[in-house]
Parts: C-alpha cells; structure tokens; sequence
C-alpha cells in the first residue's frame, strides 16, 4: 500500500525538518529530494550537504476536495475542509511539493512567493508526522 | 520495420462493477470470448506462454496470480507470468508478448490483464489506487490521483489557456462513444451542462473529469506473423512499438504539461512503423482524466503543443472527426480496471481495424492504422504500439 511506514519517515527526517539537499561535487546540481546518482550529470554519488533557504515560487497547484483525500488526511479534511496541494520551485532550482497553510484555497496563485514552515502533517500509528508545508510569504500579504 | 507478430484473436469481459464474478471467472469470460474470436479455431494446447498485467486486484493473490489465470483457464503448465507497470500493465504484458514471438522462443502467446478493484471499501481502494505515484512525498503531502493530474491541468490551463469546458468535452464525446459499447461501464449520455456541473474532486477536476473503479479483464492472443493465416484470413499486425519511463513524481520531471514516457514511447513506435501521427486512423488513448486525453493528443503528435483543447472543441477527436479517440468510451466511460486496460485497448483496435465491432454505429470507416496508447501511473511508464491490416 501508499504507506509511509515509521522507519522510512524516520530515514528522511533531514530532508522533512531541514530542508537538507544534495550538491553534487561535480556538476553543482542540487538534489532535492535526494538521488542516488546526480540527477543532472547522470554520472556522479560525491555529494555534500546543503540546506535550502525554504523560499520559492507556486508552480501549479490543486485543491484536494472533502471526502477526496487519502485515508491518513481524513481527520485534517474533517476539521479543515478542503485543503491545497502546491509544486513549489525553490529559489536554489529543486521543484517540490508540499501542502499550504495559513491561507485559504481562494488566495492562491500560481507565480506566488512562499516560505516553508514546519508542521505536524498527520499522525499514523501512534506517532506523529511533522514535516514543510508552504505560507504566503510576507510581502505578498502586505502588497 | 517488417511486421513480425500478429493479433489473430481477442477477448473482453463486461466492465463495471462484477459483484457475481471473481477476478478468474472475469478472465475466463476474456478468454472464452478470445478463443471464439479464433476464426479458424484455436487449440488451447497450442498456447505456448501468457503474460498477465496487473497492480494488485485489491490484493487479492498478490504473488503468483498469472499462474492462477492460466490453470483457471485450463492452461496448468504454460510459461506464466505477471507483468505490474501500474496502468499501463497490460500494454507493457501485449509488448513482453511481442517481445517474446520476436525473440523466436514461443509462436502463439496470450496477453492479458485483470483488475477487481470494487470487491473493497472505497477507503481500501483510495490506498490502493495511491499505489502508483511517489509515495514518500506526494504520498505524504496529502496528494491523491486526481490530485495528481489536477496540478498537470492547473498549469496546462496557465500555460496554453486551455478551458474547464474543453475537459468536460472529453467527457461528454466519451460518454457518446459508451453509449454504443455494450461491455462499457457506463452506456450513458451526458450533457456539456451536467459534465461541468459535478461535484469538485481536485480543482480544476470534477468528478465527471475523473474515471472511475472498474472490475475487468482483457486478453489478446498473438502469434509469429508467418502462421497468423493458419489461424484468420484477416489478421490484424503489429506494425512497430515503443515504451518510456520518467520520474515518478512531478517534481522531478523537465515538464508535467506533457508525459515525457509517453512521448518517448510514440516516438519509437512511430519511428519502427514507419508512419506520421496523421496517419492514424483510429487510436484508444490513456484518458484516466480528461486533462490525460488533451495531452496525450499532443504527446502523440495528433496537434501541436498547446492545442489540445482545441483538437477537442473542433471535434477532431470525435467519430467523425480527423482522429477518431476513444470509441471504446476510454478509460472514463468503458471502465479503467487498471491492469486490464492496456489489452483492452488492443481489443478495440483489433475490432475497429477488423470492422467487427459489436454495434455497427461505433464502427470506424476505413481504417487500416490503428494506435494505443497506454500510461502507468501519473506517467511514470507508458506504452505506445501502431497496428495496421
């Protein structure tokens, strides 16, 4: 099944708090999330570790509709409602996707500027999964 | 490139929702119906291998189920095995098939798939059709199917000014083309009105955008193009295939406004049969979501990049339009169970190009290149194959 288990979440817990991608040594590439062979230059595992700044632009997006979300998001739609679903371009170059918060689904656009924050995303066997969702950042609340 | 398999015989079960029969007694209903297609008669001993596609049935017999097929069919012993490419199961089954005439090993082979989704709880089958796409984070950022091909029609719509309304119109022309296919989920018709109408899925999808959970199964029996007379005077051949894989999640690909497997895949398909995309007469398209058949018009080359909203609202796609699309009703009205879809394609095709189709007013005129198009996932694979008589 679609299940993320509590050693595989456990195993991704830099890239979920952190934000931590992969530079290749040879090309410069970042690799977010990570791979195990660069995903630009196709030839190089020497990597370090670099974390990303958090900002970036709405790709594209959706809304997840009530009663249309996987099992594990049916108490957050209980309480919520519906809820979205953004591919954000970070400004460093990974793309990534990842839910929004602190605005509602009406207010989205694609070419907005967010900020990664992190939250609790659902709880599943007992323990609780944190991990980025995206905010409007400031400016554009403000402009 | 010379013609080296033929398709002499195929079979479908109804689609729908099958709560009297099992997933084995759904394939038997394909296979009987397969071996009566056998104008010249078939012995069942004379079947050398049987490749069954399949995600999972729900999970029900996960290991060893293409076994369980061909002993259910009373084919114990034959070279068996399971093919999982997602969606598109049975179109990568129909091409290892291919692969195996080709390679010399085996001269007559089935290809098949089989999908019982509607035996489990919505709740169960809202895991399982979650299976496909990037479990680790589109999985856990709450993302769902329709989720999936939402995001791709959100910035198509950006990008290409392509309309809410011309989705619905994939809907509304699949529907039609259901309403005369007698094994179709749904024979309904549906108004423009209605289509737009429908509850919100995953904005910009509603529900009639969306295909739904199918029980079914297909087969297809092929064999070495030198002997396909023994078996038919009209054979239906295989002119050339192609298949593609990309990244399974959207945020690793070069672009989500195209499926790149599926584009890889026309490409060789084209390129080994020899013919432009406008010499298609008549093609089944992977439509699990209508923005799914707008794009799949572009990645086969039918109109530029952009247009496929238009090659929609002009009617190109339609019965009587440039390219026929779909006249089985597609994945959105005649059913998407999921690993029997890709040899259901080929079971319309072969119908279509053999002008014995069930009902005469779905029947294409004067087609002699047929085309399926088949797509695993969100378009993690795909697979393309050109057939002509």
């Amino acid at each position: 099944m679609a299940y993320v288990s509590v050693p595989l979440y456990k195993r991704t817990i830099p890239q979920r708090y952190g934000l931590v991608g992969l530079r290749c040594k040879k090309c410069g590439w970042i690799n977010f999330p990570p791979k195990g062979v660069c995903k630009n230059c196709k030839e190089s595992l020497d990597f370090e570790k670099v974390k990303l700044s958090g900002k970036g632009t709405i790709y594209s997006y959706t809304v997840i509709s009530a009663a249309a979300a996987p099992p594990e998001f049916s108490k957050q739609e209980k309480y919520g409602g519906t809820y979205v679903v953004a591919l954000v371009d970070l400004d460093e170059g990974p793309r990534i996707v990842a839910q929004l918060t602190d605005c509602k689904p009406g207010e989205v656009k694609i070419g907005m500027r967010v900020k990664a924050v992190l939250r609790r995303i659902y709880e599943d066997e007992g323990v609780i999964r944190y991990g980025f969702k995206f905010k409007p950042q400031e400016e554009d609340l403000n402009g | 490139m010379e013609s080296k398999v033929a398709v002499v015989g195929a079979g479908q079960s109804k689609y729908g929702e099958s709560v009297d029969k099992s997933v084995k007694e759904l394939f038997l209903d394909a296979y009987i119906e397969l071996i009566n297609s056998v104008d010249n008669g078939l012995e069942p001993r004379e079947i050398n291998a049987v490749y069954i596609g399949s995600l999972g049935s729900g999970g029900f017999q996960l290991g060893n189920l293409s076994a369980l097929m061909a002993e259910y069919v009373g084919l114990p012993g034959v070279h068996a095995v399971r093919i999982e490419n997602a969606c598109s199961s049975s179109g990568f089954a129909f091409i290892e098939a291919c692969l195996a005439i080709m390679s010399g090993m085996y001269d007559v082979v089935i290809a098949g798939g089989v999908e019982k989704m509607r035996d489990v709880s919505s709740l169960k089958a809202k895991y399982w059709l979650g299976v496909s796409g990037d479990t680790e984070y589109e999985r856990l950022a709450g993302m769902t199917f329709a989720g999936l091909y939402a995001i791709m029609a959100n910035r198509h719509m950006h990008d290409y000014g392509t309309t809410r309304e011309q989705l619905s119109m994939v809907a509304v022309k699949n529907h039609k083309n259901a309403f005369l296919n007698p094994k179709a989920q749904f024979q309904n018709k549906i108004t423009l009105e209605k289509a737009m109408n429908s509850p919100m899925v995953a904005y910009p999808l509603n529900l009639f955008d969306c295909c739904p959970t199918t029980d079914g199964a297909s087969a297809v029996l092929l064999c070495k193009a030198e002997i396909a007379k023994k078996f038919t005077d009209s054979p239906v051949y295989v002119a050339g295939f192609g298949t593609g894989t990309d990244y399974l999640a959207l945020h690793d690909r070069e672009t989500i406004t195209s499926l790149k497997a599926a584009v890889l895949a026309a490409r060789e398909a084209y390129k080994k049969a020899g013919i432009k995309p406008k010499d298609v007469d008549v093609a089944e398209v992977h439509d699990c979501f209508t923005i799914a058949e707008i794009i799949a018009y572009e990645d086969l080359g039918f109109c530029e990049r952009g247009e496929g909203g238009k090659f929609i609202e002009e009617g190109l796609s339609s019965m009587e339009g440039e390219i026929p699309v779909n006249l089985s009703g597609g994945l959105k009205a005649k059913g998407h169970p999921i690993g029997a879809t890709g040899t259901g394609q080929v079971y319309e095709i072969f119908n279509q190009l053999r002008k014995t189709v069930q009902k005469p007013a779905r029947q294409v005129k004067d087609a002699e290149i047929g085309l399926t198009h088949n797509v695993g996932g969100s378009g993690g694979t795909a697979a393309v194959t050109v057939f002509k008589v």
